[in-house]
């Protein structure tokens, strides 16, 4: 019988087989696939909340009274004046207050204009997110007000104010809204890349460890089959899985914005069809490649459960290569594309920032691939004997 | 006709690791799992391989199923050479191996119509075989359930429905009753009896056991193997003349056990 025809019956089995793998494939879908998108919605919400405390107006005084040339300052700012709850200082530590109080002492403008120098406290707690971020806001504030204090003070003298900021200081960003939002969207490639290898490894093991274990691969390589069919028909089934949950991943971000809490983040994270398809196509070698290398790990082994723990090295290296962009403080280096999972994730990243991607840039991911998915069916297929009779 | 010349085989030794190496490990001996088995069977005859465990039953069975090479010896099916034409030499055989493990997620027909897609039947072809396996081993109210939680008989049925799928000349059967109750036992040898004859196809039938009783009712002619060599072949009357007994076992254990202590201890006969 012809090879190709052998490898479709295979590729068809295997992938009825591991689509009636119903629980597998909904812990994969819930724990792979939806945790990407629904990371990104919480942290929308987190980002919405930090957003609308930048925008409050509001600042929390204890003893106003005793400051009104201060409180006088901050209404010229157009902020709003309140004063704290009493129980302010537990609220902020339960994290239930998510403003910085100014706490003012008693006497306070009395002792500014003598000279005195009296203490004014932020209270914030450092173990409070929110409350932090607001107590730079009142800090630089207060600064402000200083500032124009002492300035008054000296034109009161005759100085000139130019003396005590002798230059200005301009800040500009180069970094385009997508850039920016890169930093937070940073995180979807390794989701993605998680996704494809966990919707991978179930098939992989099974067709492999698993048909040891059931003692039917015995039996399978006792069909007039030949070897290389037998494995190209498993490995297609496993690699055409990966690729369904790699489908599912990429396009699941697509929804996933119109749940986006932030304004800012909605605007910043522009994933369209063009973006999911990039991803796509980064993905499919490194499946494919995947799917071989965990068929050739599992294949060594005599159970499922000693592929599983023989696969988890795969697991790691996988989760924590993308992490050297991270740490490789010397930006991209041409190396990274020769890594698998390296390169798809700093490729994917590239798509996130809005560069377009030339086919040199995925020329050598894809080859990695390849000659990476060669080899491990070359192997599998040259183990299947030994690994039947074992 | 499956003919099997002088076959051995012996297993290499687990390659040393740096540990043995270390520790100093004396270097482990290989093991000798068949050194010279010969035994040719018919068509429409039924040929029993007895032995005790470890003869080497399993090995030379797989190697007729090109699982394992041969150091030495030819073997052949329907004068297909096993070493030179394996997949040729499969296509003719119906192996029901020592590991019969189902997809559990699969039906039985599935399971079926799966190894007649491998054996190159078309779908249709590969269905109808389901059904009169079905109909034949009696397993029809099983045939569109999944296998998983299936008994040892049922799993047993439908694994050798699988091998005769495409309706082999040449059965090879390795232990096929290990695990097997009475009434799943005598279904399975009323079936092979049913395949011998001219109607079920007069199939050449192989099959290794290591129970007495097994090769007594269905064997026209017994291969006794022990300790890695074919010791005695002929029918059972033949065998209980040859060793001057009326008891079976009796002349098994003179046939398996006396031989390979003739061979172990040369010495001591001579004296």
């Amino acid at each position: 019988m012809s090879a190709a025809r052998a490898a479709w019956a295979v590729y068809r089995k295997e992938v009825v087989d591991a689509l009636r793998d119903r629980r597998t494939l909904m812990v994969v879908l819930f724990s792979s696939v939806l945790m990407g998108p629904l990371l990104l919605v919480a942290l929308s919400a987190l980002l919405a909340s930090f957003e609308a405390s930048a925008e409050s107006r509001v600042v929390y005084v204890d003893g106003a009274a005793h400051a009104p040339g201060l409180i006088n300052f901050l209404q010229r700012q157009t902020r709003i004046v309140k004063a704290p709850p009493a129980d302010y200082e537990a609220q902020l530590r339960a994290r239930k207050w998510s403003d910085p109080v100014l706490v003012v002492p008693a006497g306070f403008d009395v002792a500014v204009q003598r000279g005195e120098v009296p203490t004014i406290e932020v209270v914030s707690d450092s173990g409070n997110a929110q409350a932090q971020a607001g107590a730079a806001r009142v800090q630089r504030l207060l600064a402000a007000y200083a500032q124009e204090r002492s300035a008054l003070t000296l034109a009161l003298r005759g100085v000139a104010t130019e003396l005590l900021e002798p230059f200005e200081v301009q800040e500009r960003d180069l970094a385009s809204a997508r850039t920016r939002a890169a930093q937070i969207t940073g995180m979807l490639p390794f989701f993605v890349i998680m996704a494809v290898l966990y919707g991978a490894l179930n098939a992989a093991l099974d067709t492999t460890a698993g048909e040891r274990e059931r003692g039917s691969l015995e039996p399978l390589l006792m069909n007039p089959a030949r070897r290389g069919a037998l494995v190209l028909g498993k490995w297609g089934a496993v690699a055409s899985v990966a690729v369904l949950i790699a489908m599912l991943s990429c396009f699941s971000f697509i929804p996933a914005q119109w749940l986006l809490r932030s304004d800012t983040l909605q605007a910043m994270f522009q994933y369209g069809w063009p973006e999911a398809l990039a991803f796509l196509a980064l993905l499919l070698p490194f499946a494919a490649a995947m799917s071989a290398l965990l068929m050739a790990i599992a294949i060594r082994c005599k159970s499922f459960k000693e592929a599983q723990a023989s696969s988890t090295v795969v697991l790691a290296a996988v989760s924590l290569l993308p992490l050297v962009s991270v740490f490789d403080q010397r930006g991209e280096s041409p190396w990274h594309l020769w890594v698998p999972a390296l390169a798809q994730s700093t490729l994917m990243a590239r798509v996130l920032k809005g560069e377009t991607l030339g086919a040199a840039d995925g020329a050598v991911p894809f080859a990695v691939c390849a000659l990476l998915t060669v080899a491990g069916l070359m192997w599998v297929a040259r183990r299947l004997n030994e690994a039947a009779v074992r | 006709m499956i003919v099997v010349d002088a076959v051995a085989k012996r297993f290499a030794p687990p390659s040393r690791s740096l540990r043995d190496a270390l520790t100093r490990r004396p270097v482990q001996a290989g093991v000798a799992a068949v050194e010279q088995v010969s035994f040719s069977a018919a068509d429409a005859c039924i040929t029993g391989l007895l032995g005790p465990n470890g003869a080497g039953k399993t090995t030379t069975l797989r190697m007729l199923a090109g699982l394992i090479t041969p150091d030495a010896g030819r073997l052949s099916v329907d004068g297909i050479d096993v070493a030179a034409r394996p997949r040729e030499a499969l296509a003719r055989m119906g192996v029901l191996s020592d590991a019969r493990g189902l997809y559990p997620r699969l039906s039985a027909r599935e399971n079926i119509v799966y190894y007649g897609a491998l054996q190159g039947l078309g779908r249709d072809q590969a269905e109808a075989r389901a059904e009169l396996l079905a109909d034949m081993l009696a397993f029809k109210p099983l045939l569109d359930r999944r296998t998983e939680g299936f008994s040892q008989g049922e799993r047993m049925k439908i694994a050798l429905a699988r091998a005769l799928v495409h309706d082999p000349a040449n059965i090879v059967l390795d232990e096929p009753t290990n695990g097997l109750d009475v009434t799943a036992t005598r279904s399975l040898r009323e079936s092979l009896r049913f395949l011998r004859t001219a109607e079920g196809g007069s199939k050449c039938i192989v099959f290794s056991t290591h129970i007495m009783q097994e090769v007594e009712r269905l064997c026209d002619h017994v291969v006794v193997v022990s300790g890695g060599r074919s010791v005695a072949a002929g029918t059972v009357d033949e065998l209980l003349a040859q060793t001057g007994q009326t008891d079976f076992e009796e002349a098994f254990v003179r046939l398996a056990f006396e031989t390979a202590e003739v061979r172990e201890a040369p010495g001591e006969v001579l004296a």
